[in-house]
């Protein structure tokens, strides 16, 4: 079975949450098998979403996953890249698995976002989803959903 | 092993020299400071610790102080570039990380 990682970054921004269990399912119903690495506190935010665990079966601790993660773990990685440590963590993430990866940026400010797409264009061959957003998870989740379906197809 | 979540929760020897900053901001300060800077790639394992950002990484060393300056990255908290004391094998660690 193929694996993804949806790495996430602070909780923070309130589309983050809803849009990880979006991503779960969409990949899960692709086949994936999805693992969640994050924060304590944006764990916490995902277990009291999915309470039951319907959606999300696999969570992992962001630093134990980097401490242990390699090349071939995944075969996709997904992050979220709304702040400049997310950012940065994406990158990171990117360079350790050296798979396909699909960003996702956003941010309310447009200065802000275009500078996170800058250095991820510059830095990776990720594919860039990216909309200025804050708390409508809606342009990402549309853009992503094309992303998938992209990903589908090839 | 040196680790380095380890060693700032329990020393005080170490210097913050910027704190809740980019990562492009501390990258140019360990540029700019540093005695000497190594680049290394992101990910590589130093001090007991994966580094976090865009490569090419820079460390910063002084052999002389026996420290190095890193950025230290937190998901909720930014990058810092921190300068702690290392043993001289993590020196020679990140000599043999430096990307070509």
């Amino acid at each position: 079975m193929k694996k993804a990682l949806i790495l996430l970054g602070c909780p923070e921004s309130p589309s983050q949450t809803p849009l990880a269990v979006y991503a779960t399912h969409k990949l899960t119903n692709m086949g994936f098998e999805v693992t969640l690495a994050s924060t304590p506190s944006a764990m916490k935010l995902l277990e009291v979403s999915d309470p039951d665990g319907y959606y999300i079966k696999n969570k992992i601790d962001l630093e134990s996953c980097l401490d242990t993660l390699k090349e071939g773990d995944y075969q996709l990685l997904i992050g979220f890249a709304h702040k400049d440590a997310a950012v940065s963590y994406f990158v990171t993430f990117y360079y350790i698995l050296n798979t396909k990866s699909i960003a996702l940026v956003f941010h309310r400010d447009a200065e802000t976002l275009e500078s996170f797409q800058e250095t991820i264009k510059d830095n990776t061959e990720a594919e860039i989803v990216s909309a200025r957003a804050y708390h409508n998870p809606t342009p990402i989740r549309v853009r992503l959903d094309r992303a998938l379906k992209q990903l589908e197809e090839e | 092993m040196f680790c380095l979540d380890t060693y700032l929760r329990e020393s005080e020897d170490y210097i913050i020299h910027l704190n809740r900053a980019g990562f492009k901001d501390c990258a140019k300060f360990i540029e700019k400071e540093a005695k000497k800077v190594v680049y290394i790639p992101a990910g590589a394992k130093i001090v007991g610790a994966r580094i976090i950002g865009i490569p090419p990484v820079p460390i910063g060393l002084d052999e002389e102080k026996g420290t190095i300056m890193l950025p230290y990255t937190k998901p909720c908290y930014g990058t810092a570039v921190v300068e702690i004391p290392v043993p001289k094998e993590e020196i020679d660690l990140i000599k043999s990380l430096e990307m070509k």
